[in-house]
């Protein structure tokens, strides 16, 4: 209460200062302070006596030796807050212009284009980093496409776990068959440098195959829905566990290793930048939204010429699809899979962030991997009490928010929302234009 | 040739006989009448001839061809469409997203349109988006576009229910109990109403009504069902006078 | 053949134990409408009490010369060990079901995850380090019927399963909170006319489906000793699987679904290699479900809006 207090003038000063300055702008801040952290963090670090760089704004630090608070946060202002301001506040009329000048797409991309280098830099401080960002990206494409099912279908899968790990195994065999002088699959059967190019072929043919699994669970669901469905893919994830355990040739328990390095930080995040836009225009499109409507009520929607079917199909079949992509590309992060790093506590990590983030929403599905996983990263030097703190934290928040953060609601970027409105009145009055 | 045509359609519900020996042909332009008291089957008609459940016996025919076991998004594509006794709007979207999602069946760009938001869906959803407006404008609804229908009043989420059906482009319009809940004056408006959409988009109605006044004032042939059964048939006027009718009727609703 | 008959007895010790355990989960889904999915480590902690409490008993020299004291040991450690796991239950009522009584049934859903997590941690972080041996309670004796070998403590598993769930049936049918328990689960509106809490009724399911568990955890931890922290999540699912099989949300489902569960694995672990019993057992449930999608006895049920 008194720290609200004592932030309140703050806060107002803040928002009167900066509340106009563009989403972009404080992009390019960011990146700029990540790029600086790159060059001094080192030695700053050093003279603050924090020995190196802190991993994530230095808050694993803090809970563990809270003698060192005035260090992380001088190092958190000097390195982040100050060049962050600095730069928001002299680009913010750069990005307004542009805001004018440029057409929607391009304003956007541009956006990709400066959260890709804030996170560029800032990983490449870190191998650390490094991991966390590469499975913060993997944990979104799996949250979002689940959250096709859960959310906009309004089902309750926990197959995520399974797909995941059929991705990953066949992305990972047909890596190294082809790229990797492997005990079991013998020299590479094509050229080793060709593997970067080829992992894309990998990533979707460990889409494609997953999806083809999961009729399995898809085509059950056009009779059945609710509980039976979720205990249907709850016999998914163990089917797939037990056969894959089954395989000597993948290794059965002893798990499958020797996965080449071909994902790099931009290619999970091409991915994931791919995958969230491919799920996004699908759920705003009205096929799409045809989803929502088996949801709400199945029989009207049939009524209204929507082929259910279909519609319940592409869902799991995204889903899946994207889920295997993830699975492909969290093989190659790790370099080392094996059965039990996809079982139920897989599924319900997943389910946990989605939950988290909120159903029916793609900025959920966003904001839920990025609050857990930063979480648990702050709270892994704790290993077990990690485990004791994440279930407290999302049962506090599943009472308190039960539709989870972003429940059925998209977060607001303004400059989008101004062209929306714009586009809105145009259409009110009946004028189609583009 | 008749727009519809049922011939001995029977149904059963495991032992219970909802249905039994049911035929009728529905002329281009007509407003139909189902009436008789509750139980009767008449939801059930419409269940049977929208696809929902296929008849234990007896052929359905659209445009002279036969739609019997049918899925109901086949017969829907084919020109059938149909408000339901209790509204199935999709409750968490807005009353726009009710009627846009109508028009799922005439959406031409397919799954590789709606994943990469091709040229071709961009055109077509304006396209889409423009008629629907247009739709809820003429059944004076536009003002709640982007309203969540579960938040609107009922009179509007009816309408917003007969927005929907009229999007997937229907040559005959089921309409099940129409004016459920609704006093007299609003009675008068909506027959009114049910008249104006007819000839603006040259449909054809089959109505279920409880309430006599209603049906006598809208339909010229009037089917009356009890136990399943049609037990009488004719224009108003007839089965107003019919004793079997009144019979049945006895009890069930006195205020004919 | 004597292959076979012997399986048989191992068969039924197994399908016990799912029976037990699923017993709790179609309780509990009989009245909210909703899977308690700690339940699993709802049994592990049990289990583990049982353990504690054996070992203490054993501990008190009074009861050692006590006449058949083997027998009063055992008697004692299932009582006690049914009585503390029943307040598990309750405890997990309080935290993951009550505050979201109206919320959306996935957010239960979730909050029934994470407490399971919670307690497998805690179970882990508090007693993971030390293998625990379950304490032998009643020494083994092995009868010969024909040519197959039994052993008592199988013996003795059927039969107190069988003898609890009379018990059960008879909580049901005869006591009051019983009835209030049968009734609420036909129809929610009726709760205010029996004159009990609604939250009373709720925390007794609960504790009636852990005690069950709690005795399933006795006589696992007789038969298999060694205990582990997620014990919950390898038999707790296939129990849930069980109480599926039988039918959402009904009793005698329940113990149907739990014994052929038992016996599919059991059979084919008999038959195929051991490596594939998981794989066969989920297979076959995959396809009873692709058949009877509402279980063995369970009741169709209209498709309603779950969020
Ligand atoms: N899906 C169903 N399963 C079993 N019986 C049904 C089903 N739908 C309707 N019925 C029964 O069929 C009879 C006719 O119902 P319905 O067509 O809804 O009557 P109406 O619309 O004339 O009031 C009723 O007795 C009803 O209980
Ligand atoms: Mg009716």
């Amino acid at each position: 209460m008194a720290l609200r207090k004592a932030l309140t003038p703050l806060l107002h000063w803040f928002r009167t200062r900066f509340g106009h300055v563009p989403v972009g702008a404080w992009l390019l801040g960011a990146a700029v302070a990540a790029f600086l952290e790159r060059l001094l963090g080192p030695d700053l670090a050093y003279l603050l006596g924090l020995g190196s760089v802190p991993a994530i704004f230095g808050l694993s630090i803090i809970l563990k030796t809270p003698s060192l608070i005035p260090s992380v946060l001088v190092f958190v202002v000097l390195m982040y807050v100050i060049p962050t301001l600095v730069v928001a506040w002299l680009s913010r009329a750069l990005f307004l212009w542009w805001e004018e000048q440029l057409s929607v797409p391009v304003y956007v991309f541009l956006h990709v284009l400066f959260l890709f280098l804030v996170l560029y830099f800032w990983s490449q401080v870190d191998p650390y980093r490094l991991l966390v960002l590469r499975l913060l990206g993997i944990n979104i494409l799996l949250t979002l496409s689940l959250n096709l099912v859960n959310g906009w279908m309004g089902e309750f899968s926990v197959s995520v776990a399974g797909f995941m790990s059929v991705g990953a195994y066949v992305s990972s065999v047909f890596m190294v068959w082809g790229f990797v002088h492997d005990d079991v699959f013998g020299p590479p059967v094509f050229p080793e440098f060709l593997a970067p190019f080829a992992f894309p072929l990998a990533l979707i043919l460990a889409g494609a195959v997953t999806a083809v699994t999961a009729l399995l669970v898809a085509v059950p669901s056009f009779r059945t829905r609710g509980d039976y469905l979720a205990i249907i893919t709850l016999a998914y994830v163990f089917i797939v566990k037990s056969t894959v355990e089954n395989l000597d040739f993948i290794g059965g328990p002893r798990g499958f290793m020797n996965q080449p390095e071909v994902a790099s930080f931009t290619v999970v995040f091409i991915w994931t930048v791919l995958g969230i836009w491919v799920m996004w225009n699908y759920v705003t499109s009205i096929l799409g939204k045809a989803t929502n409507a088996v949801r709400d009520n199945e029989s009207a929607a049939e009524m209204m010429t929507v082929d259910t079917r279909k519609v319940k199909i592409v869902a799991f079949l995204t889903h899946a699809f994207w889920s295997g992509v993830a699975g492909g590309l969290y093989a190659h992060v790790l370099g080392y899979i094996n059965p039990s790093s996809f079982d139920l506590r897989k599924s319900a990590e997943i389910l946990g962030m989605l939950y988290l983030g909120g159903l029916n929403s793609v900025s959920g599905s966003i904001v839920g991997p990025v609050l857990f996983m930063f979480l648990t990263e702050i709270l892994r030097p704790f290993q077990l009490a990690k485990w004791l703190v994440i279930p407290v934290i999302l049962i506090y928040a599943m009472i308190r928010r039960p539709r989870g953060l972003m429940g059925f609601q998209e977060l607001r970027i303004p400059f989008l929302t101004r062209r929306q409105q714009a586009k809105e009145e145009a259409r009110a009055y009946g004028v189609t234009g583009n | 040739m008749a727009l519809l045509e049922i011939r001995n359609m029977t149904h059963w519900f495991g032992g219970l006989r909802a249905v039994y020996n049911f035929n009728t042909r529905i002329e281009p332009g007509e407003i139909r009448g189902l009436i008789g008291p509750n139980g009767a089957g008449k939801t059930t008609v419409f269940n049977l001839v929208t696809g929902f459940y296929t008849p234990t016996e007896g052929q359905i025919f659209f445009l002279g061809r036969e739609i019997t076991g049918l899925r109901p998004h086949q017969i829907g594509r084919l020109g059938i469409s149909r408000t339901f006794q209790n509204l199935r709007l999709w409750t968490h979207l807005t009353a726009l997203d009710n009627v846009k999602i109508a028009y799922y069946s005439q959406i031409r760009y397919g799954l590789i349109g709606a994943f990469f938001n091709t040229r071709a869906r961009r055109e077509e959803e304006e396209r889409i988006d423009h008629e629907a407006r247009q739709l809820m404008r003429m059944l004076d609804i536009d003002q709640y576009a982007h309203r969540v229908v579960s938040g609107l009043p009922y009179g509007i989420q009816r309408k917003v229910e007969i927005a929907r059906a009229l999007a997937t482009k229907p040559k005959l319009l089921l309409l099940d109990e129409p004016t459920a809940g609704m006093g007299p004056a609003e009675m008068e408006e909506t027959m009114a109403f049910i008249r104006r959409i007819r000839d603006q988009f040259n449909l054809t109605i089959w109505l279920i009504e409880h309430k006599m006044k209603f049906v006598m004032g809208l339909c010229g042939w009037i089917q009356v069902l009890n136990f399943g059964e049609i037990i009488a048939e004719g224009p108003p006027e007839e089965i107003q006078r019919n004793p079997e009718v009144i019979r049945a009727y006895l009890g069930e609703m006195v205020e004919l | 053949m004597e292959q076979l008959a012997q399986q048989l007895f191992n068969a039924l010790q197994w399908g016990s134990f799912y029976a037990l355990i699923a017993l709790g989960y179609s309780m509990v889904y009989s009245i909210l409408m909703l899977f308690n999915f700690a339940h699993g480590d709802v049994f592990m902690v049990a289990t583990y009490i049982g353990y504690f409490v054996a070992t203490a008993l054993l501990g008190l020299a009074v009861l050692q010369v006590l006449p058949f004291s083997n027998i009063v040991i055992f008697v004692l450690t299932l009582i006690l060990t049914m009585f503390l796991a029943s307040f598990v239950g309750i405890a997990v009522e309080l935290v993951a079901y009550r505050p979201l009584r109206d919320a959306p049934r996935a957010s239960a859903a979730i909050t029934g995850l994470m407490v399971g997590i919670f307690m497998e941690t805690a179970v882990l972080a508090l007693l993971g380090a030390s293998r625990k041996d379950f304490p032998l309670l009643i020494p083994p004796i092995t009868f010969k019927i024909g040519p197959v070998h039994v052993t008592n403590l199988k013996i003795l598993t059927l039969v107190m399963a069988f003898a609890l769930m009379l018990l059960l049936h008879l909580f049901i049918s005869r006591t009051k909170v019983g009835m209030a328990m049968r009734a609420m689960s036909f129809d929610y509106a009726v709760v205010p006319l029996l004159g009990i809490p609604m939250n009373t009724i709720i925390a007794f399911t609960f504790a009636l489906g852990s005690a069950l568990a709690g005795a399933a955890g006795i006589f696992f931890g007789m038969a298999y000793p060694v205990l582990d922290p997620y014990m919950g999540v390898l038999i707790g699912w296939k129990a849930f699987v069980a109480a599926i099989l039988g039918g959402r949300g009904s009793i005698f489902g329940a113990v149907v679904g739990g014994f052929l569960l038992g016996f599919i694995e059991i059979l084919v672990a008999a038959t195929l290699p051991s490596t594939m019993r998981d794989l066969i057992a989920y297979s076959i449930v995959l396809l009873i479900l692709t058949f009877r999608p509402y279980g063995l006895f369970g009741e169709e049920y209209s498709v309603r809006l779950r969020l």
